[in-house]
């Protein structure tokens, strides 16, 4: 049998790329074609989300230093990385579910359970820090599970089957919390949380820890397999799935990946106030705030578009924000839910393509049900 | 480093490709009906036909698109037994389909190697360098000079289109199916596509090839097999006339039915359309249809046809133009007042904009005359509402056990017919019934045919688009050919034939 | 001519899975009342019960008939928190009842009406729209409500979430009216048919000739008006207008539509059976608490009902005549069967 392995086997290298034997039969380039992809090139950066959030974050912090230069201060600015992390840590995983045309309302929930049962155990048993985080995420994988086998092997559309776990890990944080609280963490967390602890000026431990969160993020998502796979998923299940990609295990995968992004979350929760209760993230709406920062950071609801970076961006924009509003405007902080509100609305109409009105001719042609 | 040496197998490939015996139903219609068919290499293989005379499905069937009820696929002298799209790939077989489908999201570069990307050093990763350098190339090779980082969903259709080609080569796959690949390209565009195919021809490569413009197929195939109704009717060496592939396609052996003149007079002029512009399908049109007549729109699909009805219902924007009715100006009316001033319009994709799956048929037929249904104290009488619509679904010879079952199960004619039903119950002086027949089995069209000639025999003004010939001539008093958004022919009574429609619908003339 | 017949059956059927809730009901209520002494109560007792329940009961007749159109409404709880603050802050400045009421009612309304012109203008997903407005929503509700909230109101206002006429619950003759209103709407008039056959295929209807935009915008106004009503209710019931009253609704709401066979993809759903999934959750909340049980194990009941009603609602749909359990252990091993790394040429 003749066939084209023989093109894909012959060459160690290049070849292993199938369609490159084919090149010289018409290859003429014209002389533009690089200038032409510069310019492009720099277009595209201007656009991307992520530059747009850190131009007006510069803009902020200016404008609030100037009507209180205390902003600029070392203190602030760490306590404000520091108050931006649990969100940021929540939407990182929560982007990895967005990008799959997924959603998962019971982060809240998770981020809680995993503050309690850490923070019992540090505080009842002076669990090390490095243990906790790990059993942090352990918790947040376990219930994860949860979500996938209901998302992934049920087929249950996401937003139920996390509005129905959102209830059940609810009461097991209650049922595991017994009406105490956590509030004698040990110094070994809660240093963490100090925000005149910084490394440089304004730097705090928590905002490196962060960063290398997102980078891994970032790596695994933009340069792996599963990374491109998960974006392939959410962009075109359907056609994904006929491309030989197994949309239903990274469904799968990517509620593991969340839940354990929220249970680390729980832990810096914890490292942060320094006590946990039953209602630990579910009070402050850790779940909606989570959604709204990978929003903004341009995660679309939609799926197939956003970045890890643009997540983790969100979170610190929407802190950043609210601090802000606080201590540089003297904005009462029961404005502050409005100011994320606006934040999301301006976030999207800002994105032409989250309007039904303005999306390609491609997605016209898909159906809403393919959510998985 | 040299790309020709290094890619080593760039010696000509040769994988024939053969059916044999196939056949293909769907709900109980057949649509190809024993078709043997073989593609050798270094050939360009046309199909041409009518709509619906099998050819996407043939091409689906063979790249795995579709499962086959009967017959044999032989790939090298090897015969496939179950075939997926994936797997059919990992043999070499790419359908380059109709409508491109990429991942408007991912790069130009990602889409090319979707489900295949090069792995890194670690095996989890992607070697991103060596995918762009190696889409960079692809591109070039296909003439398309774009940024392979740029999103796929910001290239134009055309673009996207030959897309989809370099992604059949980056897939390695060597036998290569093209369906209708040109209808979304512009003459230039569709100029390099086939600069590609010719080279492809000279490597070896197994080219297939379905279009509806006549002078592309003359102009690349080696050899063209004419399919009507599902069944292989001839095979051509390059070099045939034109006439005579018209002459087959439309299958002049079949007596059309021509109906008798007695539905009663043609009256005034009830729908006057004057210039009408939806950029870009629709550049202008004018027509006129007049109270007791059927006039029929002819052209291919994308000839603007479809757009200029949508536009006049309002579902689409009318940038220039003026549309009466009965003297009435309802230019830039919205479906709901279009439906009250006496205008309707029977979509032509009838799954997607036509019927409501999951409702029952009291439900389908009567979503257009909400405001009108039967109440009592303004509450809505059910049971008279479902009295009213079985009573006309009845006149229509709707087959269906009950009124309350859903739509969904009941067959393509039948579905039909309740859409029919839904307009007729508007009470409308104008209807536009686009694709009327598409989807129906032979059976029921005559049935769907007598519903029309009712309703214009008791003064409904018809507007009748269909891409089936003998339809149009079965059914038309007048007969308007549309070509690249413009009419470009009328005939009327006995001008009317097959050929003259035909001739005129694809530009010939 | 021959004529096919087409059978015109009787108009509505017994809806199955509305029995089955409606059998969790009673068995629930007889199960409380033989094992718990309180629940019972004299029948006007274990009506009372549910009291504390019908807010949520209200918003989600606004939810179902949101989510009939495939839409969903994150709002509910934020605009429900904003009427009771509204309620009260009228009520606190002396203002009479019924205009306070209106008041709140109007200002719900108006939200919602943003929210339905948000969607159909822009064409952006109900859930981005309705996430933002619900914070929002409540800003304005706490801000409003500032550090003491308005509490102390008339009798006759608060006998709207606690009194009782003929021992029937008000907020229950409240939650029945509700319902029956959006029964009706749903399906007997011109606009339910518009939600439902919306809900069912957008695109269809707008072919049909149903302005799909301005349907929206009526569901959502409606919605908000409804959520408004649930928050006037909540105001009487605390005696307070109390800004974080409606946010914890918003989810048990929801999850009262999907566990009464609402498809959250639009479309199919009764507002019978809403009811009754309101009924079964709120008497089993009520009843557990009752039993001892504390406030958030029976969220969790309410969780796992949600979780377990759909499972099996879907192994019903499916009608394979397999066991749940016998679907799961197939998926499981499909997915352990699943290969490494996908395939490449």
């Amino acid at each position: 049998m003749i066939t084209t392995r023989q093109v894909d086997s012959t060459s160690a290298h290049r070849s292993s790329v199938p369609g490159t034997d084919l090149v010289g039969v018409g290859g003429d380039l014209p002389a533009q074609r690089a200038w032409g992809i510069r310019r492009s090139r720099l277009r595209a950066i201007g656009s991307r989300r992520e530059l747009q959030i850190l131009i007006v974050m510069v803009v902020i912090v200016v404008v609030s230093g100037v009507a209180d230069p205390d902003f600029l201060s070392s203190r602030i600015i760490s306590s404000t990385f520091i108050a931006a992390m649990v969100t940021a840590f929540v939407a990182l995983g929560q982007a990895f579910v967005m990008l799959t045309r997924g959603i998962d309302l019971s982060v809240a929930p998770i981020l809680g359970l995993s503050a309690v049962i850490v923070g019992f155990a540090a505080q009842d048993h002076n669990l090390n820090m490095w243990v906790g985080l790990l059993l942090g995420a352990a918790i947040g994988l376990v219930l994860g599970l949860g979500n996938a086998v209901l998302i992934s092997l049920f087929r249950i559309p996401p937003i139920i089957a996390t509005l129905g776990t959102f209830s059940v890990y609810g009461g097991l944080q209650f049922v595991v919390t017994g009406g105490q609280q956590v509030n004698q963490v040990p110094d070994q967390y809660t240093r963490y949380g100090v925000a005149t602890d910084t490394l440089f000026p304004g730097v705090p431990v928590l905002l490196i820890a962060g960063i290398i969160a997102t980078v891994i993020a970032g790596l695994v998502l933009a340069y792996t397999v599963f990374g491109r796979n998960v974006y392939a998923t959410g962009d075109d299940g359907e056609a994904a799935f006929r491309n030989g990609i197994p949309t239903r295990r990274i469904t799968f995968v990517v509620y593991l990946v969340c839940g354990a992004f929220a249970g680390i979350a729980g832990v810096i929760y914890l490292m942060r106030t320094g006590s946990a209760d039953s209602l630990t993230g579910t009070q402050t709406n850790e779940n909606l705030n989570a959604i709204a920062a990978a929003l903004i950071g341009g995660v679309a609801l939609t799926g197939g578009r956003g970045t890890a970076l643009g997540a983790f961006l969100g979170g610190i924009f929407l802190s950043l924000t609210l601090s802000s509003m606080g201590i540089a405007f003297g904005i009462p902080n029961e404005w502050q839910p409005a100011g994320v509100g606006v934040l999301i609305l301006l976030a999207v109409v800002a994105d032409p393509r989250a309007r039904s009105a303005g999306l390609t001719r491609l997605r016209t042609f898909r159906l809403r049900r393919s959510t998985r | 480093m040299d790309r020709m040496t290094d890619a080593g197998g760039a010696d000509d490939v040769r994988i024939a490709y053969e059916a044999v015996g196939l056949s293909k139903s769907f709900s109980s219609v057949p649509v190809l009906r024993d078709v043997s068919i073989n593609f050798q290499p270094g050939e360009i293989h046309s199909l041409v036909g009518e709509n619906g005379a099998g050819k996407s499905t043939l091409v689906k069937i063979l790249s795995g698109v579709y499962a086959l009820d009967k017959g044999r696929r032989i790939l090298n002298g090897e015969e496939i037994g179950h075939l997926t799209p994936a797997e059919g790939r990992k043999r070499g077989i790419y359908l380059v389909p109709q409508e491109p489908r990429l991942m408007p999201d991912l790069s130009v570069a990602e889409n090319l190697y979707l489900g295949a990307l090069p792995p890194g050093r670690l095996r989890f990763t992607v070697d991103w360098k060596r995918t762009r350098d190696a889409a960079g190339d692809l591109l070039a090779t296909v003439g398309l000079h774009v940024d392979p980082r740029m999103m796929a969903g910001q290239l134009p259709l055309a673009h996207q289109q030959l897309l989809e080609c370099a992604r059949a080569l980056a897939h390695g796959c060597h036998v290569i199916f093209f369906d209708e690949p040109t209808s979304p390209l512009t003459a230039h565009e569709a100029g390099t596509l086939f600069a590609l195919m010719r080279r492809l021809r000279e490597r070896g490569y197994t080219l297939g090839f379905i279009s509806h413009r006549l002078d592309e197929v003359e102009d690349l195939s080696d050899r063209i097999t004419v399919l009507r109704d599902g069944q292989v009717v001839a095979e051509h060496e390059r070099g045939v006339s034109r006439s005579k592939l018209v002459e087959q396609m439309v299958g002049r052996s079949l007596i059309v039915t021509k109906r008798a003149h007695d539905r009663g007079a043609i009256g005034d002029v009830v729908l006057d359309i004057v210039g009408a512009k939806s950029a870009p399908e629709v550049r202008s049109i004018s027509l006129q249809v007049r109270k007791g007549e059927i006039v029929g729109l002819a052209g291919l699909v994308g000839s603007g046809r479809t757009e200029l009805s949508e536009a006049v219902f309002g579902l689409r924007p009318l940038q220039e133009g003026k549309v009466t009715l009965n003297g009435r100006d309802i230019t830039g009316a919205d479906p709901e007042a279009c439906i009250s001033a006496g205008l309707v319009y029977l979509a032509e994709d009838r799954g997607r904009n036509g019927i409501f799956a999951e409702v029952d048929l009291s439900g389908n037929a009567t979503s257009s005359i909400i405001d009108r249904l039967p109440r009592r104290l303004k509450m809505l009488r059910k049971n008279a509402t479902r009295k009213m619509a079985r009573d006309v679904l009845e006149t229509m010879h709707v087959r269906a056990a009950n009124i309350d079952l859903p739509i969904k199960s009941l067959s393509g004619g039948n579905q039909q017919k309740v859409m029919l039903a839904r307009w007729v119950l508007a009470h409308p002086k104008v209807a536009i019934f686009d694709e009327p027949t598409r989807g129906v089995d032979v059976g029921a069209k005559e049935g769907i045919y007598e519903i029309i000639e009712n309703l214009a025999g008791q003064g409904l003004a018809t507007l009748v688009i269909s891409s089936e010939l003998e339809e149009l001539v079965r059914l038309c008093d007048r007969i308007y050919a549309v070509y690249e958004g413009q009419v470009v022919g009328e005939l009327a009574d006995d001008d009317i034939s097959v050929d003259a429609v035909g001739q005129l619908a694809v530009g010939a003339s | 001519m021959s004529t096919s017949t087409i059978a015109v059956g009787r108009a509505s059927r017994m809806p199955v899975w509305g029995s089955v809730l409606a059998a969790l009901v009673i068995a629930e209520l007889v199960y409380f009342s033989l094992t718990n002494k309180n629940f019972f109560g004299g029948g006007s007792g274990m009506l009372t019960q549910i009291e504390l329940f019908l807010p949520t009961g209200i918003l989600a007749m606004g939810a179902a008939v949101v989510i009939l159109t495939g839409s969903i409404d994150l709002s509910a709880g934020a605009i429900a928190s904003l009427s009771s603050v509204v309620v009260g802050t009228e009520l606190a400045s002396g203002a009479n009842p019924v205009v306070a009421i209106l008041v709140a009612l109007v200002v719900a309304a108006f939200i919602g009406l943003v929210n339905g012109l948000i969607v159909a203008v822009f064409g952006i997903d109900s859930l981005l729209v309705t996430l933002a407005t619900q914070f929002i929503a409540s800003s304005v509700a706490v801000s409003l409500a500032g550090d003491s909230p308005p509490q102390g109101f008339s009798k006759r206002f608060i006998a709207l979430g606690q009194g009782t006429v003929a021992g029937v619950p008000i907020a229950l003759l409240i939650f029945l009216a509700v319902t029956i209103g959006t029964a009706v709407l749903v399906g007997r008039s011109g606009f339910g048919r518009r939600i439902v056959l919306t809900g069912h295929n957008p695109s269809a209807a707008r072919y049909s000739g149903i302005r799909v935009a301005r349907t929206l915008v009526g569901v959502f106004t409606l919605a908000g008006l409804i959520s408004g009503i649930g928050g006037v209710v909540l105001a009487a019931y605390f005696n307070a207008g109390r800004s974080d009253s409606g946010m914890s609704l918003l989810l048990p709401a929801i999850t009262c539509v999907v566990l009464g066979g609402v498809d959250i993809f639009g479309g199919k759903g009764r507002i019978g059976e809403v009811a009754m999934a309101v009924l079964l959750l709120g008497f089993l909340t009520q009843g557990l608490l009752n039993s001892g049980f504390s406030s958030l194990t029976t969220t969790m009941v309410t969780g796992l009902l949600l979780i377990v009603g759909l499972i099996v609602k879907i192994a019903f749909e499916r009608q394979s005549g397999e066991s749940v359990f016998a679907v799961l252990a197939k998926r499981l091993r499909r997915v352990g069967q699943r290969g490494e790394v996908p395939s490449r040429s």
